[in-house]
């Protein structure tokens, strides 16, 4: 029970009375300290799903429990929105204050922490995203990749132990991506739960596991490896598989002997240059 | 073009004025106000400059960028400057046709003038010396008593403290539609008043969209981040009142002193 952070049992979800499902009977449990990355094409219910774990939005049916609290439960809300903190998809609508320091505060200060810890949560978050030296810059003087930094580090400041992101990095240049990734990467591996919704493989590929969802249903459940595979199914779901895993099917096509389930360049050319 | 637009006129040095407390300011502020309108001759505004001369000094504050202040009602004062020195009854110096300047009006114009360059001044000082940021802290810690009243402060500081946030970003957004429309051939420039404000329509119309739509997802960051109104809310930069701040009292209340003995006497 305790070793699920987020536990999602047999969940549906609608928007409207009349519309169809935007998340249609998903179950999915994730350990504490797992990175997780779920993949799907726009509407297939992956947006939707972050907002039910966080509270944002209740299930329709079936329940989400965070750290064994149950999410439609009212009083437990803003614990649940301090264990599961949660990055949007554009950075400049999510930075409150016009100092990037106090933006950071503004999360402890919404959960009435002494202004000492505070100060201290707020340079150690600045710390671990590497932006301690922009903490007097204003906002929107800052990069894309910068800002998204800035709003990890205002999760952080809650003390979340999980960080869900919707799509951080789609508006960000491949460098603010690789950035915000490098940063995601360093903060798993300090033990922080991370579950990132995303449209890009490439990112996909650095998580220990993959959730392929379409049309509001887990179709695809395993290690990258395991997942990306199975080429057609994805790309039957509209999504595009990583550009070597592709190259490694189609050489295997061409009667080249590869495992299939390649999923680094670096592999690749191990292998090939054996 | 908007880059590097700073919102206010702040201007950032470190001084004695800028360390002093927002809320001891704006106070501050408000009674130079009102001490302004004691004044009923000249010699007494001699009191008021030499107080705004010891302020503006000390705050380091170039004394052009306090004068800037004044452009946006230059045209209020030369206005009030015209109607005083034309309307006031009195022994007449000159005549020309049916403008009559006195004595009186003269020496009134030439009053009010001075008390509306002395006011904007001093109330320009206050935005000079301290950052949107620190003065909405001040705003909102100074209203907060009134809230028994019903007084909504926190939501009026968060408010503006939004609104600094976003103006920058707003900025760069008008200007990218506007570079978008203009490239589809829409005309800002040309025309008369009614039709350059018709054109301003598929400007505004896409910025309004965008600011609703920024506003939704706001809200809904906000709340993710545990917002839940100013009840029990803690604040990180703590105001104190330090020493600077007594002895900026003090000297305060010496000017306040010397106006209101001035205008007994």
């Amino acid at each position: 029970m305790s070793e699920y952070i987020i536990k999602i049992e047999n969940v549906k979800f609608k928007y409207d009375k009349d519309s169809d499902y935007a998340v249609n009977g998903v179950s999915l449990n994730i350990k504490e300290g797992e990175f997780t990355a779920i993949i799907g094409h726009n509407g297939s219910g992956k947006s939707t799903l972050a907002k039910l774990i966080n509270s944002l939005l209740l299930p329709t049916e079936g329940k989400v429990y965070v750290k064994g609290m149950d999410t439609s439960d009212d009083s437990k809300l803003w614990d649940i929105r301090q264990t599961a903190g949660m990055v949007f998809q554009n950075p400049d609508n999510q930075l409150v204050a016009t100092i990037v320091e106090e933006d950071i505060a503004f999360g402890p200060e919404n959960q009435g922490i002494e202004p000492s810890e505070i100060r201290r949560r707020v340079d150690t978050a600045l710390n671990a995203v590497g932006m301690y030296e922009y903490r007097k810059r204003p906002p929107h003087l800052l990069s894309g990749g910068q800002k998204q930094r800035i709003a990890i580090a205002g999760i952080l400041a809650l003390n979340s132990d999980c960080i869900i992101l919707d799509e951080p990095t789609a508006m960000l240049d491949p460098s603010g991506r690789k950035e915000v990734m490098e940063t995601l990467k360093k903060l798993n591996s300090q033990g922080k739960t991370i579950l990132l919704i995303t449209h890009y493989m490439d990112e996909a590929v650095l998580a220990d596991r993959v959730v392929v969802m379409d049309k509001g249903t887990i179709k695809l459940d395993g290690t990258p490896k395991e997942v990306f595979k199975n080429i057609d199914k994805i790309k039957g779901f509209g999504l595009d598989v990583p550009q070597v895993t592709e190259l490694t099917q189609e050489l295997i096509k061409e009667g080249l002997d590869l495992p299939s389930d390649i999923i680094d360049v670096k592999e690749l050319v191990d292998i090939l240059c054996q | 073009m908007f880059k590097n637009l700073t919102i206010g006129q702040h201007y950032p040095v470190e001084s004695p004025v800028h360390d002093l407390d927002p809320r001891l300011k704006i106070m501050m502020t408000i009674i130079f106000i009102v001490s302004i309108f004691f004044i009923k001759n000249f010699t007494g505004f001699l009191i008021v400059i030499g107080f705004l001369t010891l302020s503006i000094s000390l705050s380091k504050v170039p004394v052009k960028f306090v004068i800037r202040g004044l452009r946006p009602i230059l045209l209020i004062i030369i206005i009030t400057f015209l109607i005083n020195l034309l309307m006031t009854p009195g022994r007449t110096i000159f005549k020309i046709g049916f403008i009559n300047v006195t004595e009186e009006g003269l020496k009134q114009a030439g009053f009010m003038a001075v008390r509306l360059t002395l006011l904007i001044m001093g109330t320009s000082l206050l935005t000079l010396t301290t950052s949107p940021i620190i003065l909405t802290d001040g705003i909102e810690s100074l209203l907060s008593p009134f809230k028994r009243f019903g007084l909504p402060a926190h939501e009026l500081a968060m408010m503006m403290t939004i609104a600094l946030r976003f103006i920058p970003t707003l900025m760069e957004e008008t200007e990218k539609i506007m570079k978008a429309q203009k490239s589809r051939g829409a005309d800002f420039e040309s025309g008369n008043i009614v039709s350059r404000a018709k054109n301003l329509v598929p400007l505004l119309v896409p910025l309004f969209i965008s600011a609703f739509r920024r506003a939704d997802e706001l809200a809904m960051a906000m709340e993710a981040r545990c917002y839940r109104g100013g009840d029990q809310r803690t604040r990180m930069r703590q105001m104190e009142i330090k020493n600077i701040d007594y002895i900026a009292a003090f000297v305060f209340l010496v000017y306040l002193t010397a106006i209101i003995l001035f205008r007994i006497w």
